[in-house]
């Protein structure tokens, strides 16, 4: 020991004042004489002996309370190395009676707790306990005679009538403070957002993690609401408080959007609530304050909010589709006399535009793979007369359907009327992808071994199809080369999401 | 049936090719001759802003991922009458169009004649 170690710890034991410290599991390491005095024990029966062992606060309604107010102010001592206090602590303590017999006493303290620190841990706790009993019993004889005061909103809910109650009773503090801190607990871990609100300006009394949460961990205690929540002002919900505290009338709120600066300097962020403003009236029923009560249902609003664009969005495509169809039908019908071709040819193309969705729906129409497209709508020829050479590209929704259409007709008239007409003719289809900044897509379609081609007599729907959805969906571009050796077709289409214009 | 369409020159905006191809079919059927089609916002702006005489004009409202409003507010301008095409159906338009002369998809031949004739303040005689 330092020689100024040594003297405080002479001064400590010469204090008049009450001194112990504890070490791991509470137990007594050293206790000062006023302390063994005050107690009526020696250093030899305490030293080594838990706390709460020695003295157990006593029988009665308090005790346990007692010791568990004062077991919960060690530990909090302990693990957050911060002294605590105990302004006033009702704990009995055994005392030897004139014939010798230990009998419980009322005594009531006032307690500090300070931390002992080794290495920056709390190592033990030192109690510097006052007997406050004398002027603790003076305070509750006068306190009890005098009428209560007007009460804080909080008191009014929480601890009003049970504190009004025990006026006629017994003085009992202790325990409506048990009850209150209870109820407190209560609200502080309740899974909705609670705030009590105090007077005609909305005062923040109270408020639980939630309601924290909710604002962005915002210190709003003992502040009027306009001041505490300024971005709110103008939203209506100032006003909704005011007519509650006006009129008495709850006020409820179903998904009501709010917009709240739950981070300094970022943009407003809007949450949906589910609420209700209750007053809280005192005992005189006057509206002393505002019960503030909800749920945060935001995520809820924003999934009905995305039900409702799926289902639009749905609708939109159902119908889109639909014209599709007929726009099918009706240009099918027109390049087919014949009630059995036209058939043929409808169902074909009907069934590339629902390979294509097919594809689409395994991805949750996020895309399709451009070779696996071309495998659709090639494969009823034979694999082993059509090769596809080329990587794997990623097309989005609108490019797949419209490529999955023009390969089918390109597919269709080269079975009808070029290579694959012929038992040796072949069709190889190349693709590359260039520019990996804005993406283009290079794919040239090549028929050989196939009969003489000549430029048809009239551009048909085929063609037609191909050259527009091209141009005009894909805002790419397209040459078709009726070469006599054998078709051939250039396609160049930019896979950015962005359609250029 | 009237006569009173033949001739008549319509603007088509309509992204998707084949319904566009679908709605030109049904014009020249009419005898109208079709303009365009525009594919994007930007087409359609540029169409109603070229000097060539337009009669009125058919607006797909989702045009390319966006509302083609501002072409309708150009032909407005213009005075060139129109009528919306959608999937949506009329809850797919916003306060401000309400009520416009709308067709929705799939088309028939006649509620595309009967929408434009609404739009052109014609009479079927």
């Amino acid at each position: 020991m330092t020689s100024i170690e040594t003297d405080l710890a002479a001064a400590l034991n010469a204090s008049p004042n009450a001194y112990f410290i504890v070490g791991p599991e509470l137990k007594f390491v050293w206790a000062n004489p006023a302390y063994l005095a005050v107690t009526q024990r020696t250093a030899a029966e305490l030293i080594g002996t838990p706390v709460f062992e020695a003295f157990d606060a006593g029988p009665g309604l308090e005790g346990p309370e007692s010791s568990r107010r004062l077991r919960a102010s060690f530990e909090k001592v302990f693990a957050t190395g911060a002294r605590n206090d105990i302004p006033v602590l009702h704990y009995a303590i055994p005392l030897p009676g004139p014939d010798g017999t230990l009998a419980y006493e009322d005594r009531y303290w006032s307690v500090i707790h300070t931390p002992l620190l080794r290495d920056g841990v709390v190592e033990h706790v030192l109690q510097y306990a006052i007997d406050i009993t004398e002027l603790e019993n003076l305070r509750r004889s006068a306190t009890l005679e005098a009428a209560a005061p007007a009460l804080h909103a909080i008191d009014a809910i929480v601890g009003g009538a049970l504190l009004s109650g025990a006026r006629s009773v017994q003085a009992d503090n202790a325990r409506l403070e048990t009850e209150r801190q209870g109820l407190m607990d209560l609200f502080m871990q309740a899974p909705g957002f609670v705030a009590v609100l105090t007077g005609p300006d909305h005062v923040f009394q109270i408020h639980n993690s939630a309601y924290a949460q909710l604002i962005g961990h915002r210190d709003i205690s003992g502040k009027p609401i306009g001041e505490a929540l300024p971005e709110v002002q103008g939203q209506g919900y100032f006003e909704f408080l005011d007519s509650v505290y006006a009129t008495g009338e709850p006020y409820e709120g179903r998904a009501s959007r709010v917009q709240l600066q739950r981070t300094p300097d970022a943009p407003l962020e809007s949450r949906f609530l589910d609420f209700i403003y209750q007053p809280i009236r005192d005992a005189r029923g006057a509206v002393a304050g505002i019960f503030v009560q909800g749920h945060d249902v935001t995520g809820t609003v924003r999934s009905a909010e995305r039900q409702k664009l799926m289902i639009d969005e749905l609708n939109h495509r159902v119908k889109n589709t639909l014209a599709t169809v007929q726009s099918i039908a009706v240009q099918t019908a027109r390049s087919h006399v014949d009630p059995a071709t036209f058939a043929e040819g409808f169902q074909a193309r009907l069934m590339a535009l629902s390979h294509t969705h097919n594809l689409l729906t395994r991805s949750h129409w996020e895309g399709a793979d451009l070779g696996a497209i071309l495998e659709h709508e090639t494969e009823a020829h034979g694999s082993h007369r059509v090769t596809l050479n080329g990587p794997p590209v990623a097309l989005e929704p609108a490019a797949a359907l419209s490529l999955g259409m023009i390969f089918h007709e390109l597919a269709t008239n080269a079975a009808k009327y070029g290579a694959l007409s012929a038992p040796a003719g072949r069709v190889l289809v190349d693709w590359s992808v260039a520019n990996q900044t804005r993406p283009v897509l290079t794919l040239t379609w090549r028929e050989i071994g196939g009969p003489p081609v000549a430029p048809p007599e009239r551009r048909g729907f085929g063609s037609r199809l191909i050259e527009r959805n091209v141009r005009h969906d894909l805002a790419g571009a397209v040459k078709l080369d009726y070469a006599s050796d054998g078709f051939n077709a250039e396609f160049s289409v930019p896979l950015d999401r962005e359609r250029s214009s | 049936m009237t006569q009173t369409l033949k001739g008549r020159r319509v603007l088509v905006v309509e992204d998707e090719s084949l319904v566009a191809m679908l709605l030109e079919t049904i014009l020249e059927d009419m005898g109208c001759t079709p303009v365009g089609p525009a594919g994007t916002i930007e087409e359609g702006l540029a169409m109603v802003a070229d000097p060539a005489s337009l009669d009125a004009a058919l607006l797909d409202v989702n045009v390319a991922g966006r509302q083609v409003f501002p072409v309708a507010d150009a032909l407005t301008a213009r005075g060139v009458p129109f009528v919306f095409s959608t999937g949506y159906g009329e809850s797919g338009l916003p306060d401000a169009w309400r009520g416009h002369a709308t067709v929705q998809k799939p088309f028939t031949e006649n509620a595309i004649r009967e929408a434009l004739m609404k739009a052109m303040g014609v009479e079927n005689v």
